[in-house]
């Protein structure tokens, strides 16, 4: 028996299935941290399935053997020892899921290379512009509207402008601070380049599109949490608002920020942590879905 | 001990505060007012942001280059800035900008999610 149909149903059901109701369900915004392993969960469990699909249409006549080389072989992590005459279906076999995970493997690599080097070059240049703030522990640039932003990674830095030194009280500078200090201690931007990894091998799923968005926009709210951790909601909510509302240069950076409505309506008005059950469902979701594709491609040997 | 990026910091920082053409003499005087350094190392080090493109010189006073920034410390920043708040493509590379720009709607909805819990934009 071949298991590519399943898998195709499966691959069809995590793909464009499940991120309708992730978008649907209240809990994500609640427990970003557990949702954005529940996104990480299901693109993982999207790309062994991709992989395994691979191998099992290259293989249509595969026949299970029975005991654990078998089970292994089927799920193409064994490259057939003792296996005699290899042919080029086998050989395919092998080398399909291997591209795919390759393909995805290779582009995480790219994507943090890539990035890195243009963190570099921006560090460079901000070393000589920026004034350093040891009161800060941030750079200070000189600029006409209230922003921050960090370079996460090696040596990392954390930007501020002096408009919003000016504007906001202590409190709040250090709450926008201790925001931006989540994110590099949280290392966020290799998360961000998983998903972007997966959106640049499987452009065309639903899941890779918002498992990117919602990647980002989760790790906001997991550092929106920590710095309120610390603050007052009020401190960091007005903070917020003081941010986005100056005038910043229109047009001079990408608009889309009813983001920031979602996060400051969050903010001020803390949903609490969703019932432990959904917690707990989410938890199992979480570890069982990368799992379920290497259960339907390989069929217990008891089969 | 100081980096080779520090002395590039504080080459700019005079050239752009004083505002008009200087000799790498004049950087090193004043340098040396609170620390020595000598006029080779900053001699190089100018010349490195020269090559670089930070620097221009086309006139000398006597046999020494004077130097002027390229461009202003606040052009430097509006583009570092852009880049830091998500102009560049790269968005995974500076990224994690704190907030998007906004439309003129949302920050109206916003001040209004302040306003129903009572709390005053400002502090």
């Amino acid at each position: 028996m071949n298991a590519a149909p399943a898998l195709i149903g499966y691959m069809a059901m995590v793909g464009f299935a499940a991120p309708p109701l992730m978008l649907r369900s209240k809990w994500p915004h609640r427990a970003p941290v557990l949702a954005v392993l529940v996104w990480q969960a299901l693109a993982l469990s999207f790309s062994l399935s991709a992989a395994l699909t691979a191998y099992h249409l290259a293989t249509p006549t595969e026949h299970l053997h029975a005991g654990f080389v078998g089970v292994l072989h089927a799920c193409g992590l064994h490259d057939g020892v003792g296996r005699p005459d290899p042919g080029t279906a086998e050989q395919l076999a092998t080398a399909l899921p291997g591209v795919v995970l390759l393909s995805l493997f290779g582009s995480f690599v790219w994507h943090v290379v890539r990035a890195r080097r243009a963190r570099n070059r921006h560090r460079r240049t901000l070393d000589i512009v920026g004034y350093r703030s040891d009161r800060l522990h941030a750079t200070v640039l000189p600029y006409g509207a209230p922003a921050a932003y960090c370079l996460p990674g090696h040596a990392p830095r954390i930007v501020v402008s002096d408009s919003a030194v000016r504007l906001l009280s202590a409190r709040q500078l250090d709450a926008v601070l201790e925001h931006e200090r989540a994110h590099v201690a949280g290392r966020h931007h290799l998360v961000l380049a998983t998903a972007e990894a997966f959106v640049s091998v499987f452009r065309w799923v639903p899941l890779a599109r918002h498992a990117r968005e919602q990647t980002a926009l989760l790790l906001e709210m997991i550092a929106d949490d920590r710095a309120v951790r610390t603050h007052s909601h009020a401190v960091f909510a007005t903070a917020m608002y003081e941010m986005a509302a100056v005038g910043a240069p229109r047009g001079a950076f990408a608009v889309g920020g009813h983001t920031v409505l979602i996060r400051l309506r969050r903010v001020l008005g803390p949903d609490g942590d969703p019932h432990p059950v959904v917690i707990g469902a989410a938890a199992v979701a979480a570890a069982v879905a990368p799992l379920l594709p290497l259960l339907l491609a390989c069929p217990p040997n008891l089969a | 001990m100081r980096r080779l990026g520090d002395l590039e910091a504080e080459i700019m920082d005079r050239l752009w505060a004083w505002d008009r053409p200087a000799t790498v003499r004049e950087i090193v005087d004043d340098i040396n007012t609170q620390r020595p350094v000598a006029y080779s190392t900053v001699m190089t080090v100018t010349n490195i942001l020269h090559s670089k493109g930070w620097l221009l010189r086309d006139k000398k006073q006597g046999r020494a280059w004077l130097y002027t920034p390229v461009r202003s410390r606040e052009a430097y920043a509006a583009a570092l800035m852009e880049d830091g708040l998500g102009a560049s493509t790269d968005r995974p590379a500076t990224l994690l900008h704190f907030v998007e720009n906004m439309s003129e709607e949302e920050v109206a909805a916003l001040r209004e999610a302040l306003r129903t819990v009572g709390m005053q934009a400002e502090e």
